[in-house]
């Protein structure tokens, strides 16, 4: 069987084999929404892959005892600098090539290689920002290169500590990988199909900044903000702030790199509210479509609709709001106007308040 | 912020020119050293809401009804746990009003049972109780409108001694004014019949949407309980029957020649289609054309059947369009799916069978009083306001004759204490053929008021009196009158800092748009607008609706997510912010502003 499944192939049946970001940008795919094209390199590569370089008993020696951060820290150094040492199978390298071959229609087309964990994304235990994402990447030898480095950083020691936490085994958990075409964004960021702040599921709260979306998860700058209602798509509120900086390719370099956004373009905000709104109503399908909250990855970039088209990266069950048990508001079974009551109150409050009039017992209003 | 206060009422100052306004008020309507003590210990606020502008003395009649109307329900007969009425007082000719809590816990605790019990009484039988409430209510109205005021001739008719009448003309019209005065106390009492349970219901929806959906608009919640058939639109639907009549009937061009309206009814009336057009126009006048341009607790407020400028606009704008080929009709179904979805959708975005179950009795109950909150004004502000106002000019009309002032306007300079008295020695002088002093008195105290008010209209009222509240919760202060915690911050000026070429008001209608605006303070302006400006006024009126086909968006320095203007700009789909406080003092006429009615905010660009 082969190792490589294209996105829109990466049904709920293959979740073992793809990962969960994998099977999430399948879903889109599938509803008809707009995501980048790629394809995804199966946990059974990543298995074949430790197998064949005996790399699981190494693994658990380097990991035997390893508590405390610092430890894991330096097991983690020793794991990954294993992953570097060996060269994966030749099957797998050749399948990978021709999968990025046919991606880029022959070219070399750059691409984000991302790791896809299987135990990730789940509503139960969210791996998000676990393991790493590698932006940019040209060439098939680059390509294969981070393939490695996206299965190695299944041992960040962020990824050690986050198991240990949970209590998952470390030889329970496997790694797929996505390669996805690039996409160029003028803007990009996160968006909660849910107001994070209050649970409030009737929201879908929207940061966005300049460039690629690193900057915005990754937290180096402070987002523009938008709020919009789910039902009527209409804005609740926009916090527009200065972000200075944006994560932009540089071809002179050949690399992603920091750059400083133009004095004028700071303040302003990155994205139209109509923009806002058309994100949103997209945001609003993913969540009937995956039939729960979800936190979503989005950019906007060249795409047919122009060169603010709006792509999806990425979709995972929101986890925070989603684990809580819902309490009821009211019990139906209460009198309607015994519940009224409840939201009639004094009319207003003050320390020192004089006696007040009305008292008839007192005399008739005084 | 407790230690902070507003200015105490006792220390506003008089403007100059002013002197001597207290005069022109009933004694208990204002400020006092018998009941300095408490009330100097609470919080007033000017009800920008309902009286934005300086009383005319006669014109305190609509408050003084609605305080004795609302206090009356709230306190004495569902007794409301929590809270008593509203009461008044006047400051340099504006009103400012304050809640009364329930400040004893045992007193609230008993009230309890007796609300459960009397609200549910009228919970259960609404719509009925709503149906006998009509024909009470259009029977004041055709009470009022039936009132004869008499005229006083040098001799009586011979009918009175004939038909034995045993009674003076003198004595009727005295008379006549007691029982218009009696009227519109009665017509506000039913206007308080079913009014606060109604807004009571309605908040118990808001309340259980806004613990569910921190984030949900108010109007959004007002869409989800909104009909389509909300008599407001009732004028203006005739208006638009009227435009199709008169392309059918071949006299569209006549209406739209220009000119005065009434003289164009006069030319009308020459030729056999005109006239039946003017037929069909004067058939839906009553009631249709007892609406104000005003919210209607102003006397000069004048209403379409008074003043034919507003809805002859509007008339052909609809012309036009229809010509254009262009549908009028309402989206009544388009609403109704609308609604329907919206409950849908939020009813399912809830987290447990519980919350959605209570949610259906909420919205259950909020529709059935809905009809209620958006039809009385209708009923009580435009139609019988319009009829009590016009009555009152006929009393002015008396005093004209008896030279007593010199027109019948002038009326409203008098409260309306003074204006029995001056009816009785009116009436008695005619009756004993005695001096009047009346004629000479009121002339010169009416020329004296019109500077008094003149002065007073150029005074900027403080927005809040006395000390500050640590919270206002009650929500129909917040609902009604958009008085929050935070806004009384602001007004402090320890809130949060606003630069300086923004406005802040209420998100009364969505989107966002930027052009040149149009600061219009009465009905009379309302032809300077012209098409794509933004209009900016005080407050506006349902009746101004016809002219929110011409604006691209609406910003008002009163109002509510509720108001009128709020409504009116859903309506049509544009942008509005609303309850801004200043918007028509900070923006000129031509001033390039942005208004985004997302965030309430009015930015002054140029």
């Amino acid at each position: 069987m082969s190792n490589i499944l294209w996105l829109d192939e990466c049904t709920p049946e293959c979740a073992e084999l793809v990962g969960g970001k994998a099977l999430g940008l399948g879903h889109l795919l599938r509803q008809g929404l707009q995501v980048p094209p790629g394809f995804a390199v199966s946990t059974v590569a990543y298995r074949d892959f430790v197998e064949g370089a005996g790399l699981g008993k190494e693994i658990a020696r380097a990991l035997e005892g390893a508590e405390g951060p610092d430890a894991e820290r330096q097991a983690s150094e020793r794991i990954r600098a294993l992953f570097r040492s060996f060269e994966p199978g030749q099957t797998i390298l050749d399948e990978v090539r021709s999968a990025y071959t046919e991606l880029g229609n022959g070219q070399p087309a750059p691409v984000a290689v991302r790791s896809s964990a299987t135990a990730e994304d789940t509503p139960e235990a969210s791996f998000a920002g676990q393991q790493d994402t590698y932006l940019w990447i040209v060439g098939p030898e680059e390509v294969e290169r981070h393939v490695v480095e996206c299965w190695a950083s299944l041992f960040t020691p962020q990824a050690i500590a986050y198991r240990e936490h949970l209590g998952i085994r470390h030889d329970d958990v496997a790694i797929g990988v996505v390669v996805q075409m690039m996409v160029p964004a003028e803007v990009a960021g996160v968006m909660i199909t849910l107001d994070p702040i209050t649970g409030d599921r009737s929201q879908i709260s929207i940061e966005a900044s300049y460039g690629l979306g690193l900057a915005v998860v990754g937290g180096e700058v402070t987002p523009d903000r938008f709020a919009v209602d789910k039902v009527t798509l209409e804005l609740r509120s926009r916090t527009i702030v200065s972000k200075d900086i944006a994560y932009r390719f540089d071809p002179d370099v050949g690399q992603v790199r920091v750059t400083e956004v133009p004095d004028e373009e700071r303040g302003a905000p990155c994205l139209h509210d109509d923009e806002v709104v058309a994100l949103a109503g997209i945001g609003k399908r993913v969540e009937r479509a995956l039939g729960c909250p979800q936190d979503i990855e989005w950019a906007l970039g060249s795409g047919p609709a122009g060169g603010r088209d709006p792509f999806l990266l990425q979709t995972r069950p929101e986890t925070v709001w989603s684990r809580r048990s819902a309490e009821p508001i009211a019990s139906p079974d209460e009198p309607i106007l015994s519940r009224m009551l409840k939201n009639i109150r004094i009319p207003m409050r003050l320390k020192d308040a004089p006696e007040t009039a009305g008292d008839p017992a007192s005399g008739g209003g005084r | 912020m407790a230690e902070q206060r507003f200015p105490s009422p006792f220390e506003v100052q008089t403007p100059t020119g002013a002197d001597g306004w207290e005069r022109m008020y009933p004694y208990y309507l204002q400020f006092s050293e018998e009941n300095r003590e408490w009330e100097d210990g609470v919080m007033w606020f000017q009800d920008g809401m309902h009286h934005p502008e300086v009383e005319f003395p006669f014109d305190t009649i609509t408050h003084e009804c609605w305080q004795i109307a609302l206090g009356g329900y709230n306190s004495r007969i569902f007794a409301v746990p929590p809270a008593y009425g509203i009461v008044q007082r006047i400051v340099n000719g504006y009103v400012y009003i304050t809640p009364v809590p329930v400040s004893s816990e045992a007193r609230m605790a008993e009230r309890v049972d007796v609300f459960m019990k009397r609200a549910g009484f009228y919970y259960e039988n609404w719509n009925d109780l709503f149906a006998k409430w009509k024909v009470k209510m259009e029977g004041v109205i055709r009470d009022l409108q039936g009132l004869e005021v008499p005229t006083l001739k040098r001799l009586e008719d011979e009918e009175v001694v004939t038909g034995a009448q045993g009674l003076s003309s003198g004595y009727r019209l005295m008379s006549a004014y007691d029982k218009a005065i009696d009227n519109i106390f009665l017509a506000w009492q039913y206007h308080f019949e079913m009014l606060n349970l109604g807004y009571a219901a309605y908040l118990n929806l808001f309340m259980f949407c806004k613990q569910a959906f921190p984030g949900i608009k108010d109007e959004t919640i007002a869409q989800m309980v909104a009909g389509a058939d909300i008599l407001f639109f009732r004028p203006d639907d005739e208006l638009k029957e009227l435009a199709r009549k008169a392309i059918e009937l071949g006299v569209a061009a006549a209406i739209r020649k220009g000119g005065p309206p009434e003289a164009i009814v006069e030319e009308l009336r020459q030729d056999p289609n005109g006239k039946e057009w003017v037929a069909a126009m004067e058939a839906v006048k009553d009631p249709w054309f007892y609406f104000s341009s005003g919210a209607g607790f102003y006397h000069h407020h004048r209403s379409w059947i008074d003043d034919l400028t507003v809805p002859w606009a509007a008339l052909t704008g609809y012309i036009d369009r229809l010509e254009k080929g262009e549908s009028l009709d309402r989206p009544k179904q388009e609403i109704l799916d609308r609604r329907e979805r919206l409950t849908r959708e939020y009813r399912d975005l809830l987290q447990t069978d519980e919350d959605r179950a209570t949610f259906d009795q909420n919205i259950g109950l909020a529709r059935t009083v809905a009809t209620y909150i958006e039809d009385h004004n209708f009923y009580v502000e435009h139609w019988y306001h319009t009829v009590f106002w016009n009555k009152m000019r006929e009393f002015g009309d008396r005093f004209v004759e008896g030279s007593f002032i010199d027109e019948s306007g002038d009326v409203f300079y008098l409260n309306r204490w003074e204006v029995g008295q001056a009816l009785y020695e009116m009436c008695t002088t005619w009756a004993t053929g005695g001096p009047a002093r009346g004629g000479r008195y009121w002339k010169r105290e009416i020329a004296d008021r019109k500077r008094i008010l003149d002065a007073l209209r150029d005074w900027s009222p403080e927005p809040v009196l006395g000390p500050v509240p640590d919270e206002i919760s009650e929500p129909f202060t917040v609902m009604l009158w958009g008085i929050t915690t935070e806004r009384v911050k602001q007004w402090l000026g320890v809130g949060e800092a606003v630069p300086e070429n923004e406005i802040r008001g209420f998100a009364g209608s969505p989107g966002q748009v930027e052009g040149a605006a149009r600061v219009i303070l009465s009905a009379s302006q309302l032809g300077e607008v012209e098409l794509g400006e933004i209009l900016v006024c005080p407050i506006t009126a349902p009746s101004w609706g016809p002219v929110f086909g011409k604006i691209q968006a609406a910003v008002s320095d009163i109002g509510g997510i509720m108001s009128h203007a709020a409504i009116v700009s859903r309506e049509y789909g544009l942008p509005a912010v609303v309850g801004t406080g200043n918007a028509t003092k900070r923006i000129k006429t031509g001033d390039r502003i942005r208004v985004d009615g997302n965030t309430g905010v009015v930015t002054i660009l140029s």
